[in-house]
């Protein structure tokens, strides 16, 4: 996915200015950057939501299609059980009954729910709820995933737990993903190339993380120079 | 344990309201002004075996019913669209502030130089009842969760899966607190407006005709007959209510089951 010289206004606050990025095919890429840099912006406009002032975004043959979001809070359906808020949102890509319930209730194995499924949101903890929202972002057949500071006020165990869910999830299906965080850490952790926003012309870092995710350290000294980095990125802008 | 304790608050309570009635009635000592307890029971107990009894229960059940459920349809309908569409919401707004102001006597009284003493009841327990469930439904239509709409969108929710699983529980409490407050004004007005215009059948037709007559225990009578027929009608809607959730639940219950 390219976001190529994109431009946009709110009023006379230039968030982008001809600002242009990329997201490798199958890649994730972590944005982190001060609150009001364009972050949510750049979701927004990445999933069509939004359109720029002026310049393009494309997205690669593959990444086509629907996408899937996970949102700072879960969003579930209050009233619906844990089983039918993955079901319905199969509900545009798969007309079989019977291969909706079976992805359900597989995408909900994989998240550990499986013994939740006839409880209600209400029923669950806060990091329950928040497996509920990933595992239905990928039971949702999409090219493109974008993920909205998921993690954002869990504490620190359970951030652990769900990124270790995600990126297990992730591994199995890879796809193009626009990870927006405040976190370095999480950026870190999650991302194939970190990027810090805080300048509407060019992003202000930009960086690949070479090591596999699955082995990455949080003591590792190469990541915590980039975290360093990061943090300076963050402070200066 | 809870409930137990719930239900002997609520009769003592009650107790103690028939307590109060009966003091005050031996204090006064007049049949006219307050009778006490065991007259007006036993005069109740009359009129129920009375042959007039059912129709003018009936009647009165029919009038209130029929504008209750002009109302839910009406106000549901033009709520909905209210809370969508901003320039109905402006247009409708000086009608339901004015019908919102008007004493209840004036309406039912402009109603009955209108319309025939059956019509008016209909008619004044819709303007007063309508107001109510109207503006329920258009907040709840304003108030709907915009994170939630957008998760149904961008996951594709068609409109039928929007309306059934987002839309239609949204409102739902929306739905059952307008129901419930217009149900009881509901009773209420059919039952003055049926004071005012004596239509032949009615509860409030015969609490007229009492009163006229200085049978005052046929008046308390006819009250608690009002009374009671008020909190059957909050009953049934509370049965409704209870019925349609665990309906949904067996059947959220139920499509579980299939898959586990």
């Amino acid at each position: 996915m390219r976001f190529l010289e994109i431009e946009k206004n709110y009023g006379e606050n230039c968030v982008f200015d001809k600002f242009s990025l990329e997201i490798p095919p199958k890649t994730i890429l972590s944005v982190v950057g001060p609150s009001g840099e364009g972050k949510t912006t750049l979701l927004q406009m990445a999933s069509g939501l939004l359109q720029p002032d002026d310049g393009s975004i494309i997205r690669e043959s593959g990444e086509e299609g629907p996408v899937s979001y996970l949102f700072q809070e879960p969003r579930l359906l209050p009233s619906s059980t844990v089983f039918a808020n993955i079901e319905l949102a199969l509900r545009s890509t798969y007309s079989d009954k019977e291969e909706r319930k079976a992805l359900a209730l597989h995408y909900l194995r994989l998240v550990d729910l499986d013994d939740s499924l006839g409880l209600y949101p209400h029923q669950l903890s806060g990091g329950m709820r928040q497996r509920v929202a990933i595992a239905r972002a990928f039971a949702h057949q999409c090219n493109l995933m974008l993920l909205d500071e998921p993690f954002q006020s869990l504490d620190i165990k359970l951030k652990y737990s769900l990124l270790n869910a995600f990126v297990t999830l992730w591994e199995k299906n890879p796809k193009t993903t626009l990870f927006v965080t405040h976190d370095p850490k999480e950026a870190i952790l999650l991302g194939d190339a970190v990027c810090c926003l805080g300048d509407p012309k060019k992003p202000l870092l930009y960086q690949k993380i070479n090591i596999p995710r699955k082995a990455r350290n949080i003591d590792d000294a190469s990541l915590l120079a980039l975290e360093a980095k990061l943090v300076q990125s963050l402070v200066q802008s | 344990m809870r409930s137990v304790k719930r239900n002997l608050i609520l009769l003592l309570s009650s107790a103690f309201l028939l307590i109060i009635w009966q003091v005050a009635a031996q204090l006064l000592d007049s049949q006219i002004l307050l009778p006490g307890l065991v007259p007006v029971f036993s005069t109740l107990l009359k009129l129920m075996s009375d042959p007039v009894f059912t129709p003018n229960v009936l009647f009165t059940v029919l009038r209130a019913l029929e504008s209750f459920l002009i109302i839910v349809v009406t106000a549901t309908i033009l709520g909905v669209l209210s809370g969508r569409y901003q320039l109905l919401s402006v247009a409708l707004r000086p009608f339901v502030t004015v019908v919102k102001a008007v004493p209840v006597m004036s309406v039912i009284l402009l109603a009955f130089i209108w319309f025939t003493s059956s019509t008016v009841p209909l008619f004044s327990a819709f303007l007063m009842g309508f107001p109510v469930m109207y503006l329920q439904i258009e907040m709840g239509v304003k108030q709907l969760d915009s994170n939630l709409l957008e998760m149904c969108n961008l996951y594709g929710f068609s409109k039928k899966t929007k309306i059934t699983y987002f839309l239609v529980p949204s409102m739902v409490p929306y739905f059952v607190t307008g129901a419930r407050t217009t149900l009881s004004m509901v009773w209420k007005v059919v039952i003055a407006a049926e004071v005012l215009t004596v239509p032949r059948y009615g509860v409030g037709s015969r609490m007229q005709l009492s009163q006229v007559q200085l049978e005052t225990d046929k008046v308390l009578s006819w009250t608690l007959i009002a009374i009671f027929l008020t909190a059957l009608g909050d009953l049934v809607l509370e049965a409704v209510i209870w019925i349609s959730s665990s309906v949904k639940q067996q059947l959220d219950k139920r499509s579980v089951s299939c898959v586990s």
